[in-house]
């Protein structure tokens, strides 16, 4: 049964943040595709009297209409997540981090976001800011995910993946979009290759699957 | 230096791919199934595509593009669209030689790899990039602070930081990058190894403003 609708566009990081925690969490939705590119439509009026700030994507659900990604995400982990695993909000300083890394993720739509919006669609911005942005951001991800490599962790909080890690995840993975190779960040390259590995996880255009993972049903 | 460091073996997991430059040549460097690691040509003999976004097919490496694979040796083992075929041996990516030493990836692309000595028993610290040139880089670990004290450098890439060493392997990349692979001691604890960790970025964030500035 379909628990949400959701209001995408198949090459936005952040609609795709929505769809791969649904994925995870194995919650069925509906999509209703937006022409952001070249259409403009999420800031047509007809979108911005569902959505005032006229961006993408917006979850409805019942009465509910939620437009920052973040929030989604803390409303999916609250509702489908039985295990309390996705959003540690019984202990204060798991939770703590978690809304940490969620304002990180804000950081890495304005910067890589920003910075592959402006590769792929010519989107205007100031792009020296934004690149100088996206690599600090990128640099200061790899030092901490090493911390995590020897504190013996894989994930950003815990010991076990969160809605930080689906919140930091797509524009991450999307930086070879912009120019930003992962070859120097090894930590970053194992930590997306774990996210990679989730059951249920679903893909987008720029992030493909993991064949190595069905080698047992295709070389046989 | 014809033999290059090109990272830490612990950053790569049987059945993992990643990408490496070593004397201005791209390179795919993969780990199959066995754990045993290889250094190719970036390029897949099909039709050119860069192998780095390739995956690991038990010892085989298997070109994104079309599928092909290519065992340990370089030799084409498998054509998806020709199930039947026996390919041709003459079908072979262009391999290089590879060795292991001090938890360290080496890769020489003119001649057998034969690892520089790393001067104190070692574990692995961390690799990164540096937009940078030798010079600043060495400049700042003498200037970048370590706990309060500047750290001492004992000989070519060795650095003494109190009670603890830091081991600098230098790889030069293009774009006026390097490739660093940084050892620590082997007696530090996770911990420290983590304040080490933080040290090499102070290091490299002061060697790129030094770079800049200039």
């Amino acid at each position: 049964m379909s628990q949400f609708t959701l209001y995408d566009y198949v090459l936005s990081g952040n609609c795709y943040k929505i769809r791969l925690m649904a994925g995870l969490l194995n919650v069925a939705y509906d999509t209703v595709p937006v022409d952001f590119y070249p259409g403009l439509e999420h800031r047509g009026e007809a979108m911005r009297a569902l959505n005032p700030s006229g961006t993408l994507p917006v979850l409805v659900a019942g009465e509910l209409i939620l437009s920052e990604t973040q929030s989604m995400l803390g409303w999916l982990a609250a509702s489908f997540d039985r295990s309390g695993m996705w959003y540690p909000v019984s202990d204060a300083g798991l939770h703590a981090q978690v809304l940490q890394w969620l304002g990180f993720s804000a950081r890495l739509t304005a910067s890589v976001g920003a910075a592959r919006l402006n590769a792929m669609l010519d989107w205007p911005t100031d792009i020296e800011t934004v690149r100088g942005a996206a690599r600090k951001d990128l640099d200061e991800l790899e030092v901490l995910l090493t911390d995590r490599v020897f504190a013996g962790q894989t994930w950003l909080v815990g010991d076990g993946p969160t809605i930080a890690d689906i919140a930091c995840f797509p524009y991450v993975a999307l930086s070879p979009d912009a120019g930003f190779e992962h070859d120097g960040y090894p930590a970053i390259r194992n930590w997306l290759y774990a996210v990679r590995s989730l059951p249920g996880f679903v893909t987008m255009p720029g992030i493909h699957p993991l064949h190595e993972l069905r080698e047992a049903e295709s070389d046989g | 230096m014809l033999t290059a460091p090109v990272g830490l073996i612990r950053d790569l997991d049987p059945k993992r791919v990643m990408r490496a430059q070593v004397n201005g040549q791209d390179l795919v460097v993969w780990r199959a199934s066995n754990g045993d690691i290889s250094a190719w040509d970036n390029r897949c003999p099909h039709r050119g595509m860069a192998l780095s976004h390739g995956f690991v097919r038990g010892n085989d490496l298997a070109c994104l593009y079309h599928g092909w694979h290519y065992g340990g040796t370089g030799v084409c083992r498998y054509i998806p669209a020709h199930p039947e075929l026996d390919p041709p041996k003459t079908i072979k990516a262009t391999v290089f030689s590879v060795a292991i030493a001090d938890g360290v990836i080496w890769v020489n692309t003119q001649g057998a790899a034969e690892p520089a000595p790393v001067p104190m028993a070692s574990q692995p610290l961390r690799s990164f990039h540096v937009v940078s040139h030798s010079e600043s880089l060495a400049r700042a670990c003498r200037t970048v602070a370590f706990e309060g004290a500047f750290p001492e450098q004992l000989e070519q890439g060795l650095y003494q930081l109190g009670a603890r060493q830091v081991f600098l392997l230098e790889n030069p990349l293009d774009q006026g990058r390097l490739q660093i692979t940084a050892l620590a001691d082997a007696d530090a604890t996770p911990e420290g190894c983590a304040a080490l960790s933080r040290w090499c970025e102070a290091v490299r964030r002061s060697a790129q403003e030094e770079k800049v500035a200039a």
